[in-house]
């Protein structure tokens, strides 16, 4: 059954993208606070979790594009 | 409620006997949350909800503390493996009721291995698979028996519970998901060999094309070189994603959602104390079944990739 493969993978999404974006931007505040280079190390890690949170979405629904192309051939 | 039931082919006796106590207790919880003074004292839902995040010490061994959601995961654990021992040793052709309960849920978690990584992979992966979603199915559902958080023990630092669902602890879903990880991780590498670290250590295509420069092609090496940089970014990026934000958000989801449940019915315990928190118990039953789903689901989604990671390249 493709449903469970579909709905699996886009479950996992949601949560991923909010805690890849929360995460980078923790880090950065951490860092920002540890060497007092206030909104340098934020904005970085903002940068980064925005990009990885592309990154995971990207990975994460990969084969439902591959069956889109094919359906299209 | 109670002329809708009639509506069902109760006959009246029956409607009145169950609609009067029903309606009155929904009324009764109702003054409760709107005019509390009303009540007599011993009708008042008095006691303020409490809700602690880091699970209470019951007691310590030999310095390591041994907190109230440790006793439930063995709790659990004891549980699945006693019932685990019955089925298995009153196995008969024919299935009682206890093994074909089990023989259903078994084979459900079976299935999904089976449509999601294919016929040999999903059978090395049910093992892990099977064993996720009944201890996280298993622990939000006996939080669910009645009585289960009202044993209250004195210990040293006051009078807690001394049951409470082990998944309302962040540590129980975060070993959960580092087991997880470990094993996701274990089957890449036995799929794929070494080829496997290339997944997140993607420097081959660099050394390639330093090489091409010192050969004298410095236009492909610098191109090469440009590529190579942006696959081991990919590579770090795999990294990240793999090790920290997956088991990060696998923690926080599995946490958050047995938390809030948690919070939810002793919440409203407190504001309509009767008949209404029900419908929150049927909610919960459904969430800490869909919890044990998605994550031994998603468990499976990461194997399959991990697995078949060489071959989904190729592929394209």
């Amino acid at each position: 059954m493709e449903k469970w493969r579909v709905a699996l993978r886009l479950i996992g999404i949601g949560w991923y993208v909010a805690i890849a974006i929360l995460s980078g931007l923790l880090v950065g505040l951490w860092l920002d606070g540890l060497l007092g280079t206030r909104p340098l190390f934020i904005i970085i890690g903002l940068l980064l979790g925005i990009v990885l949170a592309f990154f995971g979405f990207y990975k994460l629904i990969l084969p439902m594009l591959d069956t889109k192309k094919d359906r299209n051939k | 409620m109670a002329k809708k039931r009639g509506c069902l082919g109760c006959s009246i006796p029956v409607i009145l006997a169950v609609g009067i106590p029903l309606t009155t207790l929904i009324l009764l919880s109702l003054i409760n949350l709107f005019a509390p003074d009303v009540l007599p004292t011993w009708l008042r839902a008095t006691s303020q909800p409490e809700v602690h995040l880091p699970a209470a010490i019951i007691f310590t061994v030999a310095g390591f503390p041994i907190t109230n959601t440790l006793l439930t995961t063995w709790i659990t654990i004891l549980l699945l493996v006693g019932i685990s021992f019955v089925v298995a040793k009153r196995m008969k052709f024919v299935p009682g009721r206890l093994q074909s309960a089990f023989e259903m849920l078994l084979g459900f978690v079976y299935n999904l291995c089976r449509d999601v990584a294919g016929e040999k992979n999903g059978r090395m992966f049910f093992p892990v698979v099977a064993t996720i979603f009944l201890f996280v199915g298993f622990n939000a559902w006996l939080g669910l028996l009645p009585g289960y958080g009202a044993i209250t023990v004195l210990t040293a630092h006051g009078e807690t519970h001394l049951l409470r669902p082990a998944n309302t602890d962040l540590n129980t879903p975060l070993a959960i998901a580092l087991m997880s990880l470990i094993f996701v991780q274990a089957f890449g590498f036995k799929a794929l060999g070494l080829k496997y670290i290339g997944r997140f250590v993607a420097v081959g295509r660099i050394f390639k094309s330093f090489g091409q420069i010192f050969k004298g092609k410095a236009g492909e090496g610098f191109v090469g070189l440009i590529t190579g940089v942006i696959e081991a970014f990919l590579g770090f990026l795999e990294l990240l994603s793999e090790f920290v934000i997956h088991t990060i958000s696998f923690t926080f989801r599995l946490f958050g959602n047995m938390t809030a449940g948690e919070t939810l019915i002793v919440v409203m315990l407190f504001l309509l104390p009767f008949v209404i928190p029900t419908i929150f118990y049927g909610l919960e039953i459904l969430i800490g079944f869909i919890q044990a789903i998605i994550f031994s689901g998603l468990t499976l989604i990461f194997l399959t990739m991990a697995a078949a990671h060489g071959e989904e390249e190729h592929g394209h």
